[in-house]
């Protein structure tokens, strides 16, 4: 009976070695994040920035169309006429306030496919923690300079 | 008319009146053809190839302009075949060949015929690949209308609408064919005063809302059908908020009072409601200085002063102003805390116990109407006595220019100035300030007169139009019947209404927003609610067992006779600015022990205040207004300041009450509302619900009749010819539309429309005292003086000098300090 035990255990324990002799060799999968960089899909939908046309004007027009996209009500746009000698934005209008509460926010991309000039859009940063609520609210300063820009425009 | 036609839509039976157009026809079956020229209160044009829809004829069937085509019996009408439809997607396609893709930006996005129906029954797909047409955008036709050409579908209901309703054709149509453009004409803008309404009517974002410019989309705002309280028509309107904030205000149909429009000043007007100034917090004097403080220590302020002043000197020395500008509501509270805590009938409001009026205000907005597709007025005669209304009513007078052109309705004006509606060709009867009874007298005389006199002078063709009239009306203002000579003026007019006939009628129409309703409420030194006389009996019983304490029977003093008053020491001001009106009651309200100013904005009333107290506007509290036509109308709350303490009117003065020692049965404004319809017989069985969205008016058979002042003086003739020399000019002042009012000039817009500070002389005048359009002027009365730039117009008679009121900077009160009469001398400066 004991004797049983005993070679039952040693055989366990010889097979749970094995699975460590045979990983041994192998490459870790475990990232080092944030001393590393974890890969990314082309179409992951992170942190969203406001984007810029080449000449430095603001995409975004302040159509609120996004605002009316979301569905859970985490953009506010507060629209206003651009002055023509040194306009924001191409045209008659630009969003004056623009705001996103990532608190809300479920990442869905909705805004991003509403808009009209590409200008919101869902970058692939993820790492979002933060101290006081009020730093979840991203202002229109923060998402024209975003920290990490490496957005992908997505095709579809 | 009354004969129906039955023809068949859809293979559907329709049976409709004679004459109604197709369109019309199909939209009563509920059936939708997609139209935009077409416009149910503009005349049919036929423009834009929209409506087209299958007829079968007597050469077979054809594709016609459902707009434009009356129906007719037996008619066969098909508007969902193929060919109907490939005729709507081609004629889409057109009108979007030049286009703009301007949806995200453009304004009428959200609401955006052009849209729906593109979206209904447009192609779905582009087929352009030409570029597009390009011409002016945000374009300002006006300092509130924006245009852009590109966006125009060349509807043409702009140009009709001014046109058919305003008459004043300021926009046109220009160049032709593809280049063909909506333009103002030589580079006037459009200044008619309910030109906005094109903005409603533009079925794209061609016009648009300049002060409401990018301020709103419009699935995010929330709508309160409310009432405007610029004047006392009361137009029917919606306000649309976000975030706590008016963003727009657009007109509501109420076919018995505004048709569907509203002016430029009810429409644009509102940036006060959103102001950063506006008063949030109760103020008390400490040290000199207003200080914020607590309401509870504010109102216990009031109590203990209000106690001692009571005590030492009496009821009567305590007065109360209240304003044709707030709610009944408010104003009711208000003269019930005097009437029944302080124990006195020194209440009244600006043109109140000083006017001579009359207490059922017009027979109904509606007789006066003539609607699109609706009967003609049933007035055929109209006397303008004293009032303009395309300064102080802009809705009634867009009804009269209608009726006048349409209806047949005669116009007959006396004013001392040669009024804007005088371009009808109706008698124009001038006289000068003071003078209403001389003229009055002669009209009698005229109306009296043996029949048909070979006189063609003006008196004799208005005796001769009030005369053959069967429905005249004759509507005089505050401005013609105030002061001393008021009861007099008032008296003439009650007999000269007699004298033209049977069905001749007088009504007398308040200015203010609430001005009726003011009266209704009993806010007058000398009528308590309903306005019964002090004296009758059975009203005081009525009130005092409602009330459950005893009224004095003597009547207090009136606005001005508390301003002018030496025995006043303490004053409550609701919505009123008499610091501005007069430097004798400026400084008169510095003598006060107690003033408490209630109000929106820091005035210069407020700034002489020992406590200011901040109350709420007709957007952010509920209220009941009554206009001119006695329509009692709902004004719900539309926003709220989250930050703001304000408080409306009946509530603080609730509170006001329990303080001292009165309880009052008032929870909300509902409540409030509940017991008017208890003091007031007028507005028995009035509720909110009762009331709805459209308003009630009261039974003009349900207020007390006015007791004539008997034998009227009419050989007491003012010496009004006298020459003077020194002075040498008779000073005419009134309401104009855009002034220096608070209420107006906080708009930033709309700056650039306000009337100048000017002095305006007619031609002969100027020339004779030899000034220019422009000219740097002082105007000198007995009373002070004011300096003022020239404008010259013969609009204004020889021998006066118009300045209106409330002008920015310079108020006309510095000259009449507080008289209605004024002679006045213009000197360069
Ligand atoms: S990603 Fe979705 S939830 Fe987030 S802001 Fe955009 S639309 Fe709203
Ligand atoms: S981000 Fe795009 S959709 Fe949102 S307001 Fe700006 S332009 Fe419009
Ligand atoms: S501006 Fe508007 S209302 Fe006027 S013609 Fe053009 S589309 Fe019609
Ligand atoms: S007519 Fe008078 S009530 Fe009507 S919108 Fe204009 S100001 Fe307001
Ligand atoms: S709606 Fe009939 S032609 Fe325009």
């Amino acid at each position: 009976m004991e004797l049983g035990d005993f070679l039952k255990g040693a055989t366990e324990i010889g097979k749970a070695m094995g699975v460590t002799l045979k990983h041994l060799g192998k490459k870790p999968v475990t990232v080092e994040f944030p001393h590393e960089d974890i890969p990314i899909y082309p179409r992951f939908r992170g942190r969203h920035e406001l984007r810029r046309y080449a000449n430095g004007l603001e995409r975004c027009i302040g159509c609120c169309l996004c605002e009316a996209a979301c569905p859970t009500e985490a953009i506010y746009v507060e629209a206003a006429e651009n002055d023509p000698d040194s306009p924001l934005s191409p045209g008659e209008r630009h969003a004056k306030v623009y705001e996103l509460n990532l608190l809300r926010c479920v990442f869905c991309g909705d805004c991003e496919e509403a808009c009209p000039t590409e200008a919101i859009v869902l970058g692939h940063d993820f790492a979002m923690a933060n101290y006081e609520r009020k730093d979840f609210v991203l202002t229109k300063e923060e998402l024209l300079n975003p920290g990490m820009p490496k957005v992908i425009i997505r095709p579809e | 008319m009354t004969d129906n036609v039955t023809l068949t839509i859809n293979e559907k039976e329709v049976s409709v009146p004679a004459r109604t157009l197709l369109v019309d026809a199909a939209r009563m079956a509920g059936i939708e053809i997609p139209v935009f020229c077409s416009h149910p209160k503009l005349d049919p044009v036929g423009c834009c190839r929209m409506c087209l829809v299958e007829v079968d004829g007597p050469r077979g069937t054809a594709m016609m302009a459902s707009c434009t085509m009356p129906v007719g019996d037996g008619m066969v009408v098909r508007t969902n075949t193929e060919q109907v439809q490939t005729v709507q997607e081609a004629n889409l396609a057109f009108i979007l060949l030049n286009h703009p893709l301007d949806c995200p930006i453009c304004d009428k996005g959200g609401e955006c015929p052009l849209q729906d129906q593109t979206m209904r029954f447009g192609p779905g797909i582009s087929q352009l690949i030409e570029p597009k047409r390009l011409a002016k955008k945000h374009y300002d036709i006006s300092d509130t209308i924006v245009l852009d050409q590109e966006r125009c579908v060349l509807c043409w209901r702009c140009i009709r609408y001014l046109e058919e309703w305003e008459d004043k054709p300021q926009l046109g149509l220009f160049e032709r064919g593809n280049e063909t453009i909506v333009d103002i004409q030589d580079g006037r803008p459009v200044d008619a005063k309910t030109g906005g309404n094109i903005i409603d009517l533009c079925p794209v974002g061609a016009l648009t809302n300049r002060v409401s410019r990018f301020a709103y989309r419009p699935w995010e705002i929330e709508r309160t059908p409310s009432v405007c309280m610029h004047c006392s028509v009361g137009c029917n309107v919606r306000l649309d908020s976000r975030t706590h904030q008016l963003r727009r205000i657009v007109g509501r149909e109420n076919m018995q009072v505004n048709d569907q429009w509203i002016c430029d000043k009810g429409r644009f007007a509102h940036a006060w409601v959103n102001d950063e100034n506006r008063l949030a917090a109760p103020l008390l004097r400490k040290n000199g200085k207003l200080t914020p403080v607590q309401w509870n220590e504010a109102l216990a302020y009031i109590a203990d002063r209000i106690t001692g002043i009571k005590e030492k000197y009496g009821a009567d020395s305590i007065g109360a102003i209240g304003s044709g500008k707030i709610s009944n509501e408010s104003n009711y509270a208000l003269q019930r805390f005097m009437r029944t805590v302080v124990g006195t009938n020194n209440i009244d409001h600006r043109d109140g116990g000083e006017v001579a009026a009359l207490p059922t205000g017009l027979p109904a907005l509606a007789e006066l109407m003539k609607p699109q597709y609706g009967p003609d007025p049933q007035v055929d005669t109209v006397l303008l006595f004293g009032v303009d209304p395309s300064e102080e009513l802009p809705i009634l007078d867009l009804h009269l220019k209608r009726g006048i052109l349409r209806g047949g309705v005669k116009l007959i004006i006396a004013h001392a100035r040669k009024i804007e509606l005088t371009r009808y060709d109706g008698p124009y009867l001038a006289y000068l300030p003071g003078g209403e009874s001389l003229l009055l007298d002669r009209l009698i005389q005229a109306v009296q007169g043996p029949g048909m006199s070979e006189d063609e002078s003006s008196i004799q063709t208005a005796a001769k139009l009030l005369k053959e009239s069967e429905n005249a009306l004759i509507v005089y203002g505050p401005m013609a019947a105030r002061g001393d000579d008021g009861p007099s003026v008032r008296d003439g007019l009650e007999q000269l209404a007699q004298a033209a006939g049977e069905g001749t009628r007088l009504a007398y129409a308040g200015l203010d927003g609430n001005a009726q309703g003011c009266r209704d409420m009993g806010v007058l030194p000398d009528r308590l609610p309903g306005q019964f006389p002090l004296e009758d009996a059975s009203a005081r019983t009525r009130l005092e067992g409602l009330w459950g304490c005893s009224i004095s029977s003597s009547p207090g003093y009136t606005y001005k006779q508390m301003l002018d008053s030496q025995e006043m020491r303490a004053l409550f001001v609701n919505g009123a600015n008499p610091a501005a009106e007069s430097p004798d009651w400026s400084a008169s309200l510095e003598e006060l022990e107690l003033l408490v100013v209630t109000d929106l904005l820091p005035t210069e009333t407020a700034q002489k205040a020992n406590v200011v107290l901040p109350a709420l506007g007709w957007a952010e509290s509920d209220g009941t207004y009554t206009n001119l036509e006695r329509r009692v109308q709902r004004a719900p709350k539309a926003v709220s300041d989250p930050k703001s303490r304000a408080a409306p009117d009946w509530m603080m003065l609730t509170h006001l009450a329990k303080q001292m020692g009165a309880s009052w049965p008032f929870s909300d404004a509902r409540s409030v509302t509940a017991e008017i319809a208890r003091a007031v017989p007028a507005y028995a069985g009035l509720t909110w619900e009762a009331l709805g969205d459209q308003g009630l008016q009261w039974d003009a058979g349900s207020a007390p009749a006015t007791e004539s002042s008997g034998g009227r003086t009419s050989e007491r003739m003012p010496e009004l010819a006298a020459d003077n020399a020194e002075f040498p000019l008779n000073l005419v002042t009134g309401t104009v539309l855009y002034d220096g009012g608070t209420l107006f000039s906080l708009t930033d817009q709309m700056h650039g429309m306000a009337h100048g500070a000017t002095v305006t002389l007619n031609p002969v005048d100027a020339a004779e005292f030899g000034l220019d359009p422009g000219s740097a002027v002082t105007v000198q009365s007995e009373q002070g003086q004011l300096d003022l730039t020239v404008g010259i117009d013969v609009q204004v008679q020889t021998g006066t000098a118009w300045i209106p009121e409330s002008l920015p900077g310079a108020p006309v009160g510095a000259l009449l300090n507080g008289s209605y009469i004024q002679r006045v001398k213009v000197e360069k400066r």
